[in-house]
């Protein structure tokens, strides 16, 4: 595999894994508690794209839209069935909380979708081949969406009302309640771009890979890896962390340990040492370790005491 | 299988499935460690015993010591990268952490010995159970429900102790916060990894006995699906009370049991049954923890 092409399928994997940690870091912004759910939202989402794609036989653009809407639609009504009446617990109760309805959303969409990997109607595409690199049309729509999700909260925080009311409600809740914000409208709008952003990101790698029940499981590490390594309750710290894991897991495949060992000639070191791609989902793993180990509060986190 | 036969395979199970959350139940109820990867320490368990049994061809009792010693090592281990970290932190950690271990096992075949079909993802069969040729067949799970027992008695008697004990106080009070038990001198860092050391010890006991119990032991039997269940056990039964914790167990397992005839009854697949029970378990934490806080046995609140 070129280098350019690594490149290029880091990128998309970044792009992925940003529309999902943007959402997880804005609901631990707000609600101060670590959602296990989050990535299974995104699985639900993905599902009712499926439905809409392949049992009422809508394309997939309105499908993956109409889809990712109603799923931000049913987290707000989780969130007023389970957790509104859980504003005052402490964060290990909520964070248990999300872990129960992870379980139960999880099963219930395999026990009416089935076990077993399932695709997307999409026509098959001609990729795009060059003497460096070969991609797809999609691939290059996964990059775009990803892009366009950035610019559009980037947006949304900064010159809209909605989104200074937002940040300042994440910066001190009381002083932003104290000047007339409504924090339940906030916490309301939160879930819903959260969970819509997760559940295009889901329905992304849905299209590029395949379906499974299980596909939020997966994700739960790299997404919270991402997450806390730009800083967890950081939107912007979310990107550059989605970015530097995406690199890191498609990098971490071809680096030849054993010349780094050789230190250039210095070590007469000769053995190829390469991670075995078994080990692919540990990658993020070991970076969550090294990050909690090294700057636990994230590359753009604040100081916070642990 | 008999009803007799598989009452005692139900005790056995309640007797394994008591001790890991008798060993959640000291490090979430008691310490608040959030530990999402319970299962790390019953996998590693159930490998090291059957490596020390089956490939250095030692007596049963070096593997249940074997198995406690790796368990509570790997706990200790990894605490340290969030020892000092909120809960948050512990919860994904530990989640990875066990991920890492069944990858570990499904890929690294040559730990169990090697040879065709052996190790990575077929698994590894043939355990030798502990002085089976003492036993017939019929008698022998009766000897297999009391060596159970036993395990069981001591990890509760350990963990009571523990938990009475001024170390006791000292991870209560952890898990409120951590700026009193530091003005009064103790190492919260130090006290966390203890207790993950203790606790997974004792999840690495339960593992030995799963694995000389079946004979069998695979990667995919320790999915982190493990670790949801035993953590229902500890929030139905209740947290901080260690009755409350094996109690849990056997509701958890009665029920988990029970619904396997419905498929006799019901016209649902087992494959979706299955998926259901999980549903139920979900919504029982969810349940649990917005009506029933404390679980079915209170913590006992004493006053010192």
């Amino acid at each position: 595999m070129t280098f350019t092409q690594i490149v290029i399928n880091s990128i998309v994997r970044a792009s992925e894994l940003t529309l999902l940690s943007l959402g997880l870091t804005m609901v631990y912004d707000i609600l101060k508690f670590a959602n296990f759910a989050h990535t299974e939202f995104a699985v639900v989402g993905v599902y009712l794209a499926l439905f809409l794609n392949v049992a009422l036989g809508l394309p997939i653009i309105p499908a993956a839209i109409m889809a990712s809407v109603a799923t931000g639609a049913f987290s707000i009504i989780i969130d007023r069935v389970i957790f509104k009446k859980m504003r005052n617990a402490s964060g290990i109760i909520i964070m248990v909380t999300s872990l129960g309805l992870a379980i139960a959303l999880r099963n219930t969409i395999r026990a009416i979708w089935g076990a077993d990997a399932q695709n997307y109607l999409v026509a098959l595409q001609k990729p795009i081949i060059t003497e460096y690199f070969r991609t797809t049309p999609l691939q290059i729509w996964i990059i775009l969406v990803g892009l366009a999700a950035m610019f559009a909260l980037h947006l949304l925080l900064h010159y809209t009302k909605l989104g200074k009311a937002m940040r300042a409600s994440s910066d001190n809740p009381e002083l932003a309640q104290a000047s007339g914000i409504a924090t339940e409208k906030i916490i309301t709008w939160v879930w819903f771009i959260a969970v819509t952003f997760a559940s295009l990101g889901g329905i992304l790698i849905g299209i590029e890979t395949y379906i499974l029940p299980y596909m939020g499981f997966a994700i739960i590490v790299p997404v919270f890896c991402a997450t806390i390594m730009g800083g967890i309750g950081n939107p912007y710290g979310a990107m550059i962390g989605a970015l530097v894991l995406g690199f890191a897991e498609n990098f971490g495949l071809y680096i030849n340990f054993g010349k780094i060992i050789n230190l250039g000639g210095i070590l007469n070191f000769s053995k190829d040492i390469l991670i075995p791609t078994g080990y692919k989902p540990a990658i993020s793993f070991i970076i969550l370790i090294l990050v909690l180990l090294i700057r636990p509060s994230g590359i753009l986190g604040k100081k916070k005491e642990g | 299988m008999g009803l007799v036969n598989f009452l005692v395979y139900l005790a056995i199970m309640m007797g394994i499935y008591g001790i890991l959350s008798l060993s959640l139940n000291l490090q979430y109820g008691f310490t608040g460690l959030a530990n999402f990867g319970q299962v790390a320490f019953f996998c590693l368990g159930a490998y090291i015993s059957t490596i020390v049994v089956l490939v250095f061809k030692l007596p049963f009792i070096f593997g249940l010591l074997g198995a406690m010693v790796v368990a509570g090592v790997f706990g200790y281990i990894i605490s340290i990268p969030t020892a000092n970290l909120r809960e948050d932190y512990w919860a994904i950690a530990t989640l990875a952490a066990a991920e890492v271990v069944r990858i570990f096992f499904l890929n690294e075949d040559w730990v169990v010995g090697g040879g065709p079909y052996q190790g990575g993802s077929f698994g590894i069969g043939g355990i030798p159970q502990p002085l089976r040729s003492l036993f017939s067949a019929s008698t022998y799970p009766f000897f297999y429900l009391a060596i159970v027992l036993v395990c069981l008695f001591a990890t509760y008697i350990v963990i009571n102790a523990i938990t009475r004990a001024p170390f006791g106080r000292v991870i209560k009070s952890i898990r409120t916060e951590d700026n009193l038990p530091q003005v009064l001198g103790k190492n919260v860092k130090r006290f966390r990894m203890k207790v993950m050391a203790i606790g997974g010890s004792f999840g690495g006991m339960a593992g030995c006995l799963w694995a000389h119990y079946h004979g069998f032991i695979s990667p995919n039997q320790f999915l982190p699906l493990e670790t949801f269940i035993i953590w229902a056990m500890v929030i139905v039964g209740g947290k901080a009370n260690n009755k409350g914790a094996i109690l849990g167990a056997v509701i958890i397992l009665l029920f988990y049991n029970s619904t396997r005839f419905l498929k006799d009854y019901l016209p649902i697949e087992e494959v979706t049954l299955a998926s259901l029970r999980m549903v139920a378990i979900g919504i029982l934490i969810v349940v649990a923890m917005l009506f029933m806080k404390e679980g079915l046995i209170k913590e006992k609140k004493t006053i010192y």
